[in-house]
């Protein structure tokens, strides 16, 4: 390799490094410059994670070779704020409560920093387009898009700077006012370190071996060549794991890596590490594994019949949970109804994406305790796991919350902390697993995919007799949250409405799907997707309006759920009223709105999408002037 | 991830030369690097080691920018940013400034080079179809010397070109069309960052009154393996009368434009859509009558 000689100018200070020829300019900051405050999010130039000045230009810095940089000024996110004092779009995001995980917000600050640098008056229209990318996903972007305003009303002397400042609240007051996220200054200047930023000396490097088929008998693992190489400290396979191997949030199903077979396209098999991560993945790639195909199962229905593949021999009926809910009687309840109605739903699977990709460290203090660090969203039920899995005493293993850069249920299952652990019990030295992005979305639970039909009994007047539903939800190769999962989606799946007979079967299975586990609502969202929609399709065969078949079977304070869960009070009816309000709504059942729709043509509803907005709003008869 | 064991940066075009002569077989020529990157991740190519890269943006010549009354030579390696940031560029390619705002983002369009967008021939590139409407001719250089073709015959497929062995693009020449007024409909799963699922460069010149069209040009692309001219509708658009219906009768053209792998049904519907409103954005741009286009065929059209 034929070194670089960079000369820069980096944050106003020269530089003069050698630095390998393909380095991007983000691994040069990150990693030789250890200026971590740009994060990596995608590597693909899709977020906007690692955007940084060059020459005064904004640029992702995942997309730039380092050899660009030569002679070039530098400018990243710790050059906004340099002797602490923020700058005023960082107060400004601040205030605003721009920040919640954090970590698109170096970039973020950035774009927004060249936003109002091109143009110091643009409108929210122009900021939006500019910020364009840059991807968020926990604030909706509203709040961003809040403060750069504001940021900018500061600058052009129509905002007064102490608009900047927490708003005075008495006898430190704070229920019910709008005060700043003590956080937000670390997120904003990029000084918070995520498990990734971290580094410790003498750290090795982690790459993992991934499965490229979806159920396949593992006949044998040949690491040799692999620890052959120099610069290689350790390769571990299942083979390593000294303890009962097995985790997961209900039923310890899953190996830390493939145990005997794989069961979808990216389980882990094998990690590697090693002195640096070019090493450390060559000598994945030198890892010899001979497979044996097995009939996959990828159909949740199909893995429920007789002579399916089974994926797990303990369930040979590729069950993971079935969670039935009996109330009153269902058919006597369908006989009573004047309408009976039967419709399917389905959901798919979604990809949480947070920012910021699984990362990981692990070490070895100096009392013999296993640490390991990295953003998980469930620490103490991580710690019991991996001692069981490292036999180890609870007292010699110690979990460290890194700041999470978005979970969203995500980052609740123990996916690679095992195999960090096992890796520094190995070499005795820290090692550091960063995901890329195509790793979290191959190897990563997904929200269940579902597959409802469900069968509700009304009477004329809109009052709901019987409900009978059954979800079949594709849990993928290992358990996870299924089972947690398939509770959530059976206690909700009739809402929050007075039914008197209620039969519920949700069924969590197993597939050589790509695990699903915990998203955001748990299971709610695929049965209330049901419910909700057949009750607009049964409130149009009534002639009902939507609103209004809600409020006829609404549960009320001191109601019973279908669980017999008492509820001191119910704010149903509130919240329709709110809804109902803020929407804008046209009263009437769905089939008798005309063709107008009113309730999309108020001020609060946001026009087509287009580009353009920094032309102007008046950009006709370009060409004639 | 992109593994290579040297990266060269010539400052001319004879080192450039002399660097591919010396590792030939053994290097990629690189620009911008937004879709070199990429490419060389989980999913496409993987991990990819190539001994050498050669990064042209810094050749003088590949730099270069020349707008005439008539004419427009641009350098290879003119980031597509350019296109919004030099107002007598834009006056002389008034499609490409609205291309250019819905080119990735403001940050890969500031790296992002238009002899890179050509060069990797994707049907969906968005620079491409401006381009070809400006009968753009593609500048070769190489160490025995130049030659040019037109853009049109340069790509020959999706990925494909004429580039030879030991080739560099260096440059485009291309009429320049001042008093123009130009617009640019694209479409994908959403506004930044984003593959083309259709777009159009249309360029409008009308005669003083904002009534008759003197001159028109069309490109499209994203719907078939390499982008069009539609020439047919500039034929019967040139010297009309605008009107709303002149414009939909030049979208009901049976061209059998759409002739992609997938979504057939929706391309047509959009490109129907987006002929109307690029002509009627367009048209406005260059001076259009106040009268000559009704609003409702602006709304059924916005």
């Amino acid at each position: 390799m034929v070194d670089i000689r960079l000369n820069a100018t980096i944050n106003g200070r020269k530089v003069s490094r050698d630095a390998k020829p393909h380095l991007r300019l983000l691994d040069f900051l990150r990693d030789d410059l250890n200026l971590t405050g740009n994060k990596e999010g995608c590597g693909a130039g899709e977020c906007g994670t690692c955007s940084v000045f060059v020459d005064g230009v904004l640029m992702k810095s995942c997309l730039m070779p380092v050899a660009k940089a030569q002679g070039a000024q530098i400018d990243t996110i710790e050059s906004l704020a340099k002797s602490g004092e923020l700058s005023v779009l960082q107060k400004a995001f601040h205030k605003a409560g721009a920040s919640q995980c954090g970590y698109c917000i170096p970039g973020m600050v950035m774009a927004a920093t060249a936003a109002l640098r091109a143009n110091p008056f643009a409108d929210r229209e122009e900021i939006k387009e500019r910020l364009g990318g840059n991807i968020c996903r926990c604030t909706g972007y509203q709040k961003i898009f809040d403060a750069v305003e504001l940021a900018r009303d500061v600058q052009n002397g129509r905002l007064p700077a102490t608009a900047l400042l927490e708003t005075d609240t008495a006898d430190g007051e704070v229920i019910g006012k709008s005060v700043r996220r003590i956080d937000a200054p670390s997120k904003v200047s990029g000084r918070l370190k995520y498990a990734g930023d971290m580094t410790m000396p003498g750290m090795l490097y982690v790459q993992v071996l991934r499965s490229p088929h979806a159920h396949a008998r593992i006949v044998s693992i040949d690491t040799s060549a692999a620890l052959a190489m120099e610069g290689v400290e350790s390769v571990i396979t299942s083979a390593d794991v000294p303890g009962k191997d097995g985790f997961g949030v209900f039923v310890h199903d899953q190996p830390i890596m493939a145990r005997d077979k794989v069961r979808y396209v990216g389980e882990a098999i094998a990690a590697v590490a090693a002195e640096d991560a070019l090493t450390a993945k060559r000598a994945v790639a030198a890892i010899k594994v001979v497979y044996e195909r097995l009939v996959p199962v990828f159909d949740p229905d199909e893995a429920m019949r007789v002579g399916a593949a089974v994926v797990h021999d303990y369930a040979p009926d590729n069950i993971t949970k079935h969670i039935p809910i009996r109330v009153g009687d269902v058919e006597a309840g369908f006989a009573e109804s004047d309408l009976v109605i039967e419709e399917n739903y389905s959901t798919q699977a979604i990809e949480h994406a947070y920012l910021e990709p699984e990362a990981g460290l692990a070490y070895v203090d100096h009392d013999d305790v296993v640490t390991v660090v990295s953003p998980s969203q469930n620490i103490t039920h991580h710690r019991h796991m991996l001692a069981r899995i490292i036999a180890r005493p609870i007292s010699k293993v110690r979990f460290i919350m890194s700041p999470v850069g978005g979970g969203f249920g995500g980052k609740e299952d123990m996916i690679y902390q095992g195999m960090l652990a096992l890796l520094a019990m190995k070499t005795m030295r820290p090692v550091r697993l960063v995901y890329t992005r195509e790793e979290s979305i191959i190897s990563t639970a997904k929200r269940h995919p579902s597959r409802t039909t469900l069968r509700m009994g009304v009477m004329r007047d809109g009052r709901i007799r019987a409900l009978a539903m059954r979800m079949v939800c594709d849990g993928g190769a290992y358990g996870l949250s299924t089972e947690g999962v398939m509770r959530k989606a059976a206690i909700l799946a009739a809402g929050p409405y007075n039914i008197p007979n209620v039969r519920i079967d949700t069924f969590g299975i197993y597939t050589n799907n790509t695990p699903s586990g915990a998203f955001r609502s748990f299971g709610a969202l695929q049965t209330q997707f049901a419910t909700e929609s057949h009750l607009d399709i049964i409130a149009e065969r009534l002639g009902l309006d939507p609103f209004e078949i809600r409020r006829i079977n609404a549960m009320r304070d001191g109601a019973t759920t279908h669980t017999k869960q008492k509820l001191g009070s119910v704010s149903l009816m509130r919240a329709l009223d709110a809804a109902e309000q803020a929407s804008g709504w046209e009263a009437g059942a769905p089939a008798v709105r005309g063709p107008t729709r009113g309730d999309l043509a108020h001020d609060d509803v946001r026009p087509s999408v287009t580009l353009g907005a920094r032309f102007g709003a008046d950009d006709t008869q370009e060409a004639a002037e | 991830m992109l593994i290579c064991d040297e990266y060269i940066t010539p400052a001319s075009l004879a080192e450039a030369f002399a660097a591919m002569e010396t590792h030939r077989g053994h290097y990629r020529v690189v620009a911008g690097c937004t879709d070199t990157l990429p490419w060389a991740r989980e999913g496409r190519a993987g991990d990819v080691e190539i001994p050498v890269l050669i990064d042209v943006t810094k050749i003088p010549e590949l730099n270069e920018r020349e707008v005439g009354d008539h004419r427009v030579r641009l350098g290879a390696a003119t980031p597509i940013q350019r296109f919004l940031d030099d107002a007598a560029l834009g006056c002389a390619m008034p499609a490409m400034p609205r291309c250019a705002v819905w080119f990735a983002d403001d940050q890969i369009r500031a790296q992002a080079t238009l002899g890179g967008n050509v060069v990797n021939a994707s049907p969906a590139a968005d620079a491409t179809p401006c381009l070809e409407a400006h009968d753009a001719v593609v500048e070769l250089s190489s160490a025995k010397g130049k030659r040019s073709m037109a853009l049109r015959d340069f790509i020959t497929g999706p990925g494909k070109t004429q580039l030879a062995d030991g080739e560099l693009v260096t440059g485009f020449e291309c009429d320049a069309f001042p008093g123009y007024g130009g617009s640019f409909e694209k479409v994908g799963h959403r506004r930044s960052l984003v593959i083309s699922v259709v777009c159009l460069a249309v360029m409008v010149k009308l005669d003083r009154e904002g009534r008759t069209i003197d001159d028109t040009r069309l490109a499209i692309a994203g719907i078939r393996p390499v982008p069009r001219r539609l020439r047919e509708i500039e034929e019967l658009l040139r010297g009309k009368k605008l009107s709303g219906a002149l414009l939909e009768e030049a979208a009901d053209m049976p061209l059998d434009l759409v002739q992609s792998r997938t979504r057939q049904d929706y391309r047509r519907d959009v490109v129907r859509g987006f002929l109307v409103r690029g002509l009627i954005a367009a048209a406005k741009r260059a001076g259009a009558s106040p009268d000559a286009l009704t609003q409702e065929l602006e709304a059924a059209y916005g």
